[in-house]
């Protein structure tokens, strides 16, 4: 058993404990008692988490390529949710949907995330490329610039006022049951998400492990200049990492617009930041990692705002990311990276 | 070299002081004077419009601006007008970015020796902040939207008498009509209350709030925030019998993911019951909701009009911005009958204005503190199955 | 650092021969022209003769004549930035460390001077404190000096991005305290403290804009001063060495921690000066003036200035603040679009690599062009070009009969910017002479897309353009105008 592993299964390992008594505490000792509470709030966590796992995966994967921090990351994301919603007006709305519901979310997934994917093309193209050499901070800065960018372009080209998707009535209101009545519900929607994020989020796994492709991500992403010497074309791995990566942000923006029903032009900051934390809080470079965080970041944030009133559910996400940096800095499912002083 | 250093530092100092003390040659004279520079008035008048052109409150804003600028246009339009043209001096607050916009409007607006009145700005910590600057400038200035009940007090805030006006009722008007509907009228026993956290949404709950607790109606607080959009695991906490949710945002979209969530969540017989923030016929559509508005005058040919130019949407959030226009214009006007005015002329003018009749539904004029006197008060709208709000008392 | 740059070099490194000298030739052909020769004639003077040549650079353009509002506007938020960026500059640019939080330190100084000097009464308390401001600017120095130190002290753990967000999060718990200490009626929630005594020492007050003016002038050359003296004493190069390499430099006996908390420290005692003397002139501390919108400006600040440079700092902060208040819709007419054009030929310029004969083919292509298809389009849909101009002034005439102004823009508009960012991304995938013939109708869209766009919402062109310039800044020069290219040892 290798020393890495053997950190990985004692983080998970503690982690299932505070889980297991949190959930104790939640449900015999909180104000607000009892397994019904507690359950719904861990399933409305869960969706809510494969949301925010779909952006943590892009974080995750241009920092693990680049060491970026791709502050643009969420307005890709919202403007992901803005294709969509583009698209369902365009085929008529929630309401009389000029084609079959089914093909019609079909369709604003597709363009949606090839939109968002392109985005995430030009921007790797235009903001990062040219400052592959340069200090670290330009890249930054230039990420700033785009998402500053992208959030004023989309003010300008959609408008300040929100907008709905009215999701549940496109699809339904109706869901499952479990437990009776008075028991936990999950509408239709929340299972297609959870379905859809965790099946894209396979697929990713898959082309990371199997294909020539993930091969080369990997590589590059452990180091660049022996993969190029390799035969590898770094350029081209980054511009694919990207799109990929961008074109899950899209995904999400679309799930987010579908399950939440507003969609605005400064969506993507407040995300952008719950998709790093979960990035972090599973180890940022690692694809298992940032799905795990996200579930987490998700469930915190659910089991927040049921237990605590107020609105400190950022507050907490915020304090277990940095809680976990100062004890973990490489989050639970990350490589431990050597560092000088 | 670090002697001579260590001596710039102090000469520099020095250097500050004393310029300190000549920039403050203290000039009581020009703090009483503000206001007092005289304008040729000539075929154009110039009035400023602060308002949130661009930031998270964009939206709202321009209704306001829209509204405001309807009200400019249809009086340059006017054959009668012809040698009195208002010329409108846009300032972009951008609400809920940073009040410092406001006051750099402010400023701007009182350095601009041409004018002479202002409207706006919307948000109440906009008028508290930018406050000093209009002082300073000697503008009356004319809020369409902050409807914080300190800001006339003449104290809490600061005191802002003779300068700020609202043509909109403040929230101590508003809580008691929405407490009275739900006692009164629905006969709620049990209400959630949700804030968004914003200053005007938590004035507004804890007023309701006070008032149902007193009459014996169990009530629940919690808050969320303008950035939520999940609200699946608040919806979870709230009480299956629960009557009503009172939710005094400024987000009509977010009322109706809201709205949405909760019906989704099986809740959906739990009825909402909005603020004037909300009224937003078309966006927020939960048929069944109730909400408390400005009041207006539907059969107004004024409104009509406006409501058919923008496609049915009648954007009344910012409806009150035209009458704010139709007073600055109105005591701009009236102190400009001589050829020439100033702006404590405007502002006096302001203070007398009298509308016999307005959009809002009631004459409009202001007692001494910049209130509007009586009969202003909230109307009580019902949102129908087409999305229409209703007005039902 | 070797993890973080691990850039290919295009040419095969010679063994023996170190980056820097392989570089050398390309670093000086990067200074070629007229702007190296300045450049390097910048680069000779001395401090003393850099701070004369900026002193009448903030100066000049605020001679009496300027009005209130726009000394307000434009003279006070340009010094309040230099201060914030100088001091941020201290974390930044001296000790190479990422403060996002930043921002939070302004916050704490304005709502301590706000809070000890003025009256504000909520909840049922009632403070009145009206401390001179000598003691009360004093406070807040202090105070954030330690909150400084507080903050920094977590820097011993954490590194790189980590401490970025750890900051951030401090940015956010600003947010929080605001709210939390409202119980007590110290810092009135989101209401924000009004009421705020303007500066006053030893009986002395400024309430004049023109007064802080002065005031802020004079509190920038103190801190540049010092930060020179730093900046040049032992503690300034440690910095600068724990930035470079903290191994090395902790090898070589330099106290890393400790250095990089007094960055912090001192960069948070900056701010706190700046804090307080904002929250006098604008008489008020409300949470909204600390957002992270502010911390963007100050970052941009720093790194258009270019970090580690003081200089750069001032010229950074005119650049940034002057354009961003010139693109703002209460400005008058034409300057805005001046100063598009102009960045736009400019920008075109650069595109042609520097040369001028295309620069002007490439103009009297555009010209030509928008006639023919202002004439083609008025003959076939004279909808097409019956629109108004926004607020053209003397430009209106020109304007009307070139550009393509529909009547009823809207649609063609949003479909117009969209098409020109492909058109820009297009061009960048080009070379040579295709370039020039796909520029011309992309110039010409563009000026298509700002008369019936842009130019419609100033306040929101500012933020795109602002956007557009910091990539492209970091594109040509990432080093900032003033910072010099570091050498990356690879």
């Amino acid at each position: 058993m290798n020393p890495e592993f053997r950190q990985r299964l004692g983080n998970l390992s503690g982690l299932a404990v505070a889980l297991i008594l949190w959930m104790f505490y939640a449900v015999y000792f909180s104000p607000t008692q009892g397994w019904t509470f507690f359950l719904q709030l861990t399933v409305n966590g869960i969706i809510l988490g494969s949301v925010y796992a779909l952006i943590a995966l892009g974080y995750s994967m241009v920092y693990g390529i680049l060491k970026l921090l791709n502050f643009a990351h969420g307005d890709v994301y919202m403007i992901g949710s803005f294709i969509g919603f583009g698209v369902l007006t365009l085929l008529g709305g929630p309401l009389n949907p000029a084609i079959p519901v089914a093909l019609l979310v079909l369709c604003m997934f597709v363009v949606a995330m090839l939109g968002s994917g392109f985005l995430g093309l030009a921007i790797e193209r235009f903001a990062y490329r040219p400052l592959r050499d340069a200090p670290r901070i330009a890249p930054l800065i230039s990420a700033l610039g785009v998402a500053f960018f992208l959030e004023n372009s989309a003010l300008l080209l959609f408008g300040a006022q929100f907008r709905n998707y009215d999701g549940f009535d496109l699809i339904s209101y109706n869901g499952i049951h479990l437990g009776g009545a008075n028991g936990v519900f999950i509408q239709y929607l929340g299972v297609i998400v959870i379905v859809g994020a965790f099946l894209l989020m396979f697929a990713l796994l898959a082309l990371v492990h199997w294909t020539r492709l993930g091969k080369a991500m990997r590589a590059v992403s452990f180091d660049r200049e022996a993969a190029a010497m390799m035969g590898i074309e770094p350029d081209r791995v980054i511009a694919a990492t990207f799109f990929i990566g961008s074109a899950l942000a899209g995904a999400a923006g679309v799930m987010f617009g579908l399950l939440f029903s507003q969609i605005y032009h400064l969506m993507g900051f407040l995300a952008g930041l719950k998709g790093f934390t979960a990035a972090v809080v599973g180890g940022i470079g690692s694809i298992p990692g940032a799905m795990l965080g996200g579930l987490l970041v998700g469930l915190v944030e659910s089991w927040a705002r049921g237990y605590l009133n107020g609105n400190v559910s950022d507050l907490v996400v915020f304090g277990i990311l940095i809680g976990v940096m100062l004890v973990r800095p490489s989050g639970l499912l990350g490589t431990p990276a050597l560092k000088k002083v | 070299m670090r002697k001579y250093l260590v001596a710039a530092v102090l000469a520099a100092t020095v250097a500050v002081l004393a310029t300190a003390a000549f920039g403050s040659t203290k000039s009581p004279a020009r703090q009483s004077s503000a206001g007092a520079a005289t304008v040729t008035c000539g075929k154009t008048r110039t009035i400023g419009l602060a308002a949130p052109f661009t930031g998270p409150a964009a939206d709202i804003g321009n209704q306001q601006v829209r509204w405001a600028k309807y009200y400019v246009k249809t009086w340059n339009a006017k054959k009668a007008n012809k040698n009195k043209q208002i010329k409108v001096v846009d300032g972009d607050t951008q609400l809920g970015v940073d009040t410092a916009f406001a006051v750099k409007v402010a400023k701007s607006f009182a350095s601009n020796s041409k004018l002479l009145g202002v409207v706006g700005p919307a948000g109440s910590q906009e008028v508290v902040a930018s406050t000093s600057a209009y002082k300073g400038g000697g503008l009356g200035f004319v809020s369409g939207s902050a409807t914080r009940t300190t800001l006339t007090d003449g104290h809490t805030d600061g005191n802002r008498r003779g300068y700020f006006f609202r043509v909109v009722p403040n929230d101590d008007a508003q809580a008691p009509v929405v407490a009275n509907w739900m006692t009164k009228k629905l006969k709620w026993k049990r209400v959630y209350i949700i804030d968004d956290q914003e200053t005007y949404s938590q004035g507004l709950a804890t007023s309701v709030g006070k008032i149902l607790g007193g009459r014996g109606v169990k009530v629940t607080h919690d808050s969320i925030s303008q950035t939520d959009s999940d609200f699946s695991s608040k919806i979870a906490k709230i009480p299956g019998n629960t009557q009503g949710i009172y939710i005094p945002w400024q987000l009509a979209p977010q009322a109706q993911a809201f709205g949405q969530q909760l019906k989704a969540a099986g809740k959906g017989n739990i009825k909402l019951f909005g603020s004037d923030g909300l009224f937003a016929p078309g966006v927020w559509k939960i048929a069944g909701s109730y909400d408390s508005a400005f009041p207006y005058n539907p059969t107004d040919p004024a409104v009509k009009k406006y409501i058919s130019a923008h496609h049915g949407n009648g954007e009344f959030f910012g409806l009150p911005s035209y009458v704010a226009a139709q007073v600055v214009v109105g005591a701009v006007t009236k102190a400009c009958a001589d050829g020439k005015a100033t702006r404590a002329e405007v502002r006096k003018d302001i203070a007398k204005t009298k509308l016999k009749n307005s959009i809002l539904g009631f004459p409009v004029s202001f007692a001494s503190t910049g209130e509007m006197h009586a009969p202003a008060t909230f109307g009580v709208f019902q949102i129908q199955s087409n999305g229409s709000f209703k007005r039902i008392g | 650092m070797s993890e973080d740059t691990p850039g290919i070099p295009d040419s095969p490194t010679q063994i023996g021969v170190d980056q820097w000298v392989e570089r050398s030739d390309e670093n000086i052909e990067r200074r070629r022209g007229l702007a190296g020769r300045i450049g390097r004639l910048w680069e000779r003077l001395p401090p003393a003769g850099k701070l004369a040549f900026l002193t009448p650079a903030i100066l000049v353009p605020f001679l009496p004549f300027v009005s209130e509002g726009n000394l307000f506007n434009y003279g006070l938020f340009i010094l309040i930035y230099a201060l914030l960026a100088l001091g941020l500059n201290i974390v930044v640019g001296f000790a190479g460390l990422l403060d996002l939080g930043y921002v939070a330190f302004f916050g704490f100084g304005a709502y301590t001077y706000a809070f000890l000097s003025g009256t504000h009464h909520d909840k049922g308390h009632v403070y009145t404190h009206h401390w001179d401001a000598s003691w009360s600017i004093l406070a807040a120095v202090l105070i954030c000096a330690l909150l400084g130190l507080f903050l920094g002290s977590s820097s011993r753990r954490l590194l790189g991005d980590y401490l970025a967000i750890v900051t951030l999060f401090f940015g956010q718990a600003f947010v929080v305290f605001t709210n939390a200490a409202d119980p007590y009626g110290i810092t009135n929630g989101s209401n924000g403290l009004a009421n705020v005594d303007p500066l006053t020492f030893f009986g002395f007050t400024i309430d004049t804009t023109r007064g802080y003016y002065w005031f802020l002038l004079g509190c920038v050359v103190v801190v540049l001063i010092v930060l020179y003296c730093i900046s040049e004493s032992r503690t300034g190069r440690a910095w600068k060495a724990s930035r470079e390499d903290p191994l090395a430099a902790e090898m070589m006996g330099m106290p890393v921690n400790r250095l990089k908390i007094m960055a912090f420290s001192l960069g948070a005692a900056i701010a706190g000066l700046a804090g307080s003397v904002f929250a006098a002139a604008q008489t008020g501390a409300f949470p909204q003036n600390f957002s992270t919108q502010v911390l963007i400006l100050i970052y941009a600040v720093v790194i258009l200035g270019g970090t580690g440079s003081l200089t750069g700092m001032i010229v950074g902060a005119i650049a940034i603040i002057a354009s961003n208040q010139v693109l703002d819709s209460t400005s008058p007419p034409n300057v805005g679009r001046v100063l598009f054009y102009a960045a736009l030929i400019a920008a075109v310029y650069f595109t042609m690599r520097g040369s001028w004969a295309r620069l002007v083919a490439a103009f009297a292509g555009t010209v030509a062009f928008g006639l023919v298809v202002h004439a083609i389009v008025d003959a076939v849909w004279s909808r097409g070009t019956a629109g108004q101009v926004t607020s053209g002034g003397f430009l209106t005439g020109l304007i009307r009969n070139w550009v393509l102004l529909p009547a009823n823009p809207g649609r063609l508009a949003v479909y117009g910017y969209l098409l020109m960012i492909v058109c820009i991304i297009a061009l960048v995938q080009l070379k040579g002479w295709w370039r020039l013939v796909v520029l011309v109708p992309t110039l010409y869209l563009t000026a298509f897309v700002w008369e019936n766009l842009l130019v419609q919402q100033p306040a929101v062109t500012r933020y795109v353009l602002f956007g557009a310039l910091l990539i492209a800044v970091m594109t040509i020069r990432p080093q900032g105008l003033f910072g010099t290219a570091k050498v990356e040892i690879g």
